[in-house]
Formats: structure tokens, sequence, C-alpha cells
């Protein structure tokens, strides 16, 4: 998306702080798949892999626009990044679409967002579409397992995925009103102030000692 | 309501078992493992040979019966476990 001198750089360097904090949820959910070969996990694991190579993308475009020698076919990556996002955001909330079908209830949250029709939109409307529609399946799944456990972090996490969703959003308008470079930036903004509160469980797993051995028991 | 329980969590839920209810140190019996684990004599038989033969739990052979107590890899393993279904539960997934 266009972004004009320092609000682009600026936008730049927050998809990198993204990139970071999805590939270290990603290595995280990973060893714990090492661990427990638990498929839970390992969606988790895909999921933020998917999101850190979408945000890398992102970035890597948004890079292209601030240094001239770095040009690429905007259009084809852009789409190509929401691309990778938006598979990161599905399995995000198909994570959560498995655990419910373990526990034998109903996906009834998937009700709760009404399916609108998406004829003549372009291809990044429609990816940022899904992307936002995953995100909010991700929160009512995540705040109904707050209700359940009580735990804060699920709560941060909740919280998280709800700027995630207000930032794809943003991008969704962004893509339909391609003028508006401020929503972009702020879709960034939202976008990594929720990655950011996502990145809380890690630091928790680590000032908890994480696992010192790799491998499986 | 009854929640599907996955492998993992089931062997988690065995050595947990056995490290809790060893309080006087001579190992557990199948019985008390059966009560707390909530599967058949046949399915335990089969996992406690598993976990013994992976080394997380040690075999105690009695004259009559055996007794199983949790070893140090087992100890591990449960650390392990319990720091990952905290990180997943942060993300509102069971393990």
């Amino acid at each position: 998306m266009a972004l004009q001198g320092d609000m682009a750089l600026i936008g730049d360097m927050l998809q990198f702080i993204g990139v970071f904090v999805s590939f270290s949820i990603a290595y995280v959910a990973f060893r714990g798949v090492r661990h427990t070969e638990s498929s839970s996990l390992l969606r988790l694991a895909t999921a933020f892999v998917f999101l850190g190579f979408g945000f890398l993308v992102e970035a890597i475009v948004g890079l292209g626009q601030v240094v001239p020698s770095f040009s690429l076919s905007e259009t084809t990556v852009v789409v190509g990044g929401l691309l990778l996002e938006t598979t990161g955001y599905f399995f995000l909330a198909f994570s959560h679409a498995v655990d419910v079908m373990l526990s034998k209830r109903m996906g009834a949250a998937l009700l709760v967002f009404p399916v609108i029709s998406l004829s003549g939109t372009q291809m990044a409307d429609v990816l940022s579409f899904f992307a936002f529609y995953f995100v909010m399946y991700g929160v009512v799944e995540t705040l109904y397992s707050y209700a359940r456990t009580k735990k804060p972090d699920t709560l941060l996490i909740a919280m998280g995925l709800s700027l995630i969703g207000l930032g794809t959003f943003f991008q969704w308008l962004a893509t339909l009103y391609q003028y508006v470079g401020v929503l972009t930036l702020l879709q960034i903004i939202l976008q990594e102030m929720g990655l950011l509160m996502m990145f809380i469980p890690v630091l928790t797993f680590r000032s908890m000692g994480g696992v010192k051995q790799d491998g499986p028991i | 309501m009854a929640q599907y329980r996955t492998q993992v969590r089931i062997i988690a839920d065995v050595l947990s078992t056995a490290r809790d209810m060893n309080t006087e140190g001579e190992g557990v019996g199948v019985t008390a493992l059966l009560r707390k684990g909530n599967m058949s004599y046949t399915r335990m038989s089969k996992l406690l040979s598993e976990l013994v033969g992976s080394g997380l739990l040690l075999e105690l052979s009695g004259d009559k019966i055996s007794k199983y107590m949790i070893s140090e890899k087992g100890i591990q393993f449960l650390a392990h476990y319990y720091a990952f279904e905290d990180f997943a539960q942060s993300f509102g997934l069971r393990l």
C-alpha cells in the first residue's frame, strides 16, 4: 500500500517488528510440537510462519518504495503478501475450529459474522476481508477460552487479536480507498500493537526458563 | 462436558499421578493409576509398557505386583508439557 516519506519508513520498521514477533511465536510453537507432538501447536506454528512471511513480503514491498533501486512489481507482490497473511490468519482460526470440533461444541461463533457478497471486488479486497473474518473468529474463540480458563495471558491474546482485527479492517478500507495513506499506517500500528501483545506468552515462556533440551522425549 | 484427551495429555496424566501418589517412595500400583487415568486395564498396561520402554517411568518389580515410579526423564517431560500447555492456553488452545 502506498505510504510516503517518513511514514513509509516507520511503517516498514514496524513491519519488521511483526516479522520478528511472528517468527518468535512460531519458533516456540515448533519447539512445543517437537516436545509434545501437539497438532494445536503445529497449526499455531504454521499460522505464524505464514504471517511472518506475509509481513516480510509487505516490508520488502514497502522498502522498495523507499529505496528506488529495490523496485518490485508491487501489485503481484502485495497480493502475494496478503495471501500469505490471510493463510496465516486462516490457520489461526482453524486451530480454534479444530478445538471446537474436538470438544463437540458447535462453531456458533462462525455464524456471528455474516458472509457478505464479494462479487466485483478485487483480489486484495477479498483477501483483506477474509483476513478480518478469520481474525475475528479467532477473537471470539479466544474470548470463549478465556471465559473457561480465566487466564490473563489468554485475555491479552484476545485483545491483541482484536487490535490485529481492527488493523485488517483498516487494511481492507485502505485497499478500497487507496489514496488514504494514513489508513495503511494506522493498520500497521494497530497490527504491530496486537502482535506485541501476542509476544507476551513468548516472554512468559522464556521467563519460566523455557525448555532447555530440544527434541522429542 | 466430556473432553477429548489427546495421547500426550493421557501420558501427562499418568506421569503426574505416578509422581503425586508416590508419597512413600515405593511406587504406585496399576490400580491407583487406573483409577486416576480413567482407562481400561488393557490400554493402561500397554501405555505403561511404552512409558517404561521410553524411560519416563521406572518399574519396581515386587513379589506379586509391579509398581511404577516417575523417572528423572519423566519429571523433565512433565515440566516441558506444562510449559507448552501454558503457552498453548495463552492462545486459547489445548495441547
